[in-house]
């Protein structure tokens, strides 16, 4: 990685739910100032967790992050509430698309320049998003409840750009969209990350995708990384190929009759 | 025919300021989830406060603008104070303590005011009732009704065009995302519930206009909840249209139905119609229904 200071550094973290429901058991991720970053994980790994954890929506949860430290540009924000760290410009986009969904897609954006005061970079602000998703300018009007999967995921990626961000906190950003619609949202992804400077820690089922457009990944199980490395060398890893990419060690389709891969997975479990 | 449109009249006249307490109400429930059972009393202190700056000489819109500027900040307080500590926790709790402060602000209010009747003297509005075609308005009315849709419009102006309203709106839709966004839930509730006490407090001085104010004013503001009901609890509009339906529908049942069921039954009328209404539509005119794309 990089020489120069990460924008986020993640240190050992614990989280707790309800003070006692241990969910991850000492995490640390280092995010390089504009870079991309995978996180990659079976369901209930942790990685939501995580990401809820920088972005302080966690304590929402009544979840609390009770060792390790989360680090900012070099400031400490695993106390701050997620008002604040949305201040300092991390915005988490939520599993889900959750748009608000009885506003209009343009009033769904200005909810996410809540935190700019003055009207000019509002504006600038929605030209911005606007060119970036074409289609959100011609259904800016209408209630975002109703427009299409593709359509709310695109307003609600807008929406975090909206709060002129420095991190980007992206979870699952190809949730049950058509493969053409979430190759067109990627490339936007790829593009704000390279245009705008902005650093974006994506979690991803889709692995195959995101170490397509991540340079380097964390592999989480159970609450702990259990391997990270650069994209290309991931995409050698047998065990990655297996599990995530779906294919077999020499390469082919994978045959799901002998698979037998719990046997293999306990090496990551200790 | 003359005593029907009369009544209409009237009843949408009365029915445009429970529509104000009407709106208090949604306001809190959409942002937090919570019934506000303390809202008649927030009418009573709201109209209380602009009586008693008015009898001291004030011109009646100054008394007015205080008892708005007071509200803001008692609706701050009460959230502040009370409420603040209670996000995150079960609504029934919650609720439950808002049925504790309508009984510590009834007291409170007794304690200050006393339980006598008052009116606003010298009358606010003329007398004299004003001729509109066929029909004769009491002026009161009429004004209060004026003063009702001029607040409504401001708060609706507020809701679809300000970055706060925006916020509160969003709030109410997806609390999570809202913040994530850096919008301060805390600041959010308590503006919702500042701006109950401010409606209400208008929607009290304006009831106490027409019939003099006395503890029974804020009973009065409980009869808002079949509006809000009707309205659908979450809808701005519904709201608004529910009030004057309410509004409507206790005058017609004053004039009509009176002479069979002698003794309040037009206090009764509004519930028993919500009651027969929310059989056949359970999210009330406009609440909301899931959103379900196609």
């Amino acid at each position: 990685m990089a020489g120069e200071e990460p924008i986020l550094k993640i240190n050992n973290i614990e989280v707790k739910y309800h003070e006692v429901i241990l969910v991850l058991k000492g995490v640390s991720i280092e995010v390089p100032k504009r870079s991309i970053v995978a996180l990659l994980g079976a369901n209930g790994a942790g990685k939501s967790t995580t990401l809820k954890a920088i972005s302080g929506l966690l304590k929402h949860e009544n979840g609390e992050v009770t060792d390790g430290s989360i680090e900012f540009m070099g400031e400490r924000i695993d106390r701050l509430s997620a008002e604040k760290i949305a201040k300092m410009g991390i915005v988490q986009v939520i599993e889900g698309r959750r748009v608000f969904e009885h506003l209009t897609v343009e009033q769904n954006l200005k909810v996410g320049a809540h935190l700019r005061r003055d009207g000019r970079s509002i504006k600038e602000g929605l030209e911005m998003v606007y060119n970036y998703f074409p289609r959100l300018r011609e259904k800016r009007n209408e209630i975002a409840g109703f427009v299409s999967g593709g359509e709310q995921q695109m307003t609600v990626v807008g929406r975090a750009l909206m709060t002129n961000p420095k991190l980007i906190l992206l979870d699952e950003p190809s949730m049950g969209l058509a493969p053409l619609l979430i190759h067109e949202i990627f490339n936007i992804i790829t593009r704000l990350n390279r245009e705008e400077n902005i650093s974006i820690l994506l979690v991803e089922q889709n692995a195959k995708l995101a170490l397509n457009v991540a340079p380097y990944a964390y592999v989480m199980e159970n609450g702990r990384i259990v391997m990270d490395d650069t994209a290309e060398r991931l995409r050698e890893n047998p065990d990655i190929k297996d599990f995530y990419l779906g294919l077999t060690d020499v390469g082919g389709r994978k045959s799901f009759r002998d698979v037998k891969h719990y046997k293999r997975r306990k090496r990551w479990l200790t | 025919m003359e005593l029907f449109l009369m009544t209409l009249t009237t009843g949408i006249m009365v029915g445009g300021i429970y529509a104000l307490i009407a709106l208090g109400w949604v306001l809190i429930y959409k942002c937090s989830g919570v019934l506000n059972l303390a809202m008649g009393e927030l009418t009573l202190i709201g109209a209380y406060v602009s009586l008693s700056f008015y009898s001291m000489g004030i011109p009646f819109l100054l008394a007015l603008l205080f008892s708005l500027i007071i509200g803001f900040i008692l609706g701050i307080l009460t959230e502040r104070i009370f409420l603040d500590r209670l996000i995150g926790e079960p609504i029934l709790t919650v609720i439950m303590v808002t049925v504790g402060l309508s009984f510590f602000f009834r007291g409170i209010v007794e304690l200050i005011w006393g339980t006598d009747t008052r009116v606003f003297t010298p009358p606010v509005f003329p007398l004299e009732p004003i001729h509109i075609g066929p029909l004769i308005v009491g002026q009161v009315y009429l004004w209060s009704f004026v003063a009702a849709i001029i607040l409504l419009c401001i708060f609706v102006v507020f809701f679809q065009y300000t970055r706060w309203g925006l916020a509160m709106q969003a709030t109410a839709d997806d609390e999570m995302a809202a913040l994530s966004l850096g919008v301060s839930a805390r600041f959010v509730y308590a503006t919702a519930w500042a701006i109950a006490f401010m409606a209400a407090g208008v929607g009290g001085t304006l009831l106490g206009n027409i019939n003099g104010l006395n503890i029974s004013v804020g009973y009065l503001g409980l009869l808002v909840l079949p509006a809000v009901v009707l309205g659908g609890l979450n809808s701005v509009p519904g709201a608004i249209m529910g009030g004057i339906i309410i509004g409507v529908l206790q005058n017609l049942s004053g004039a009509y139905l009176d002479r069979y069921f002698p003794g309040g039954v037009k206090e009764i009328a509004p519930f028993v119609f919500m009651a027969v209404f929310l059989l056949f539509k359970p999210y009330g005119l406009w609440g909301w229904e899931r959103i379900e794309r196609v």
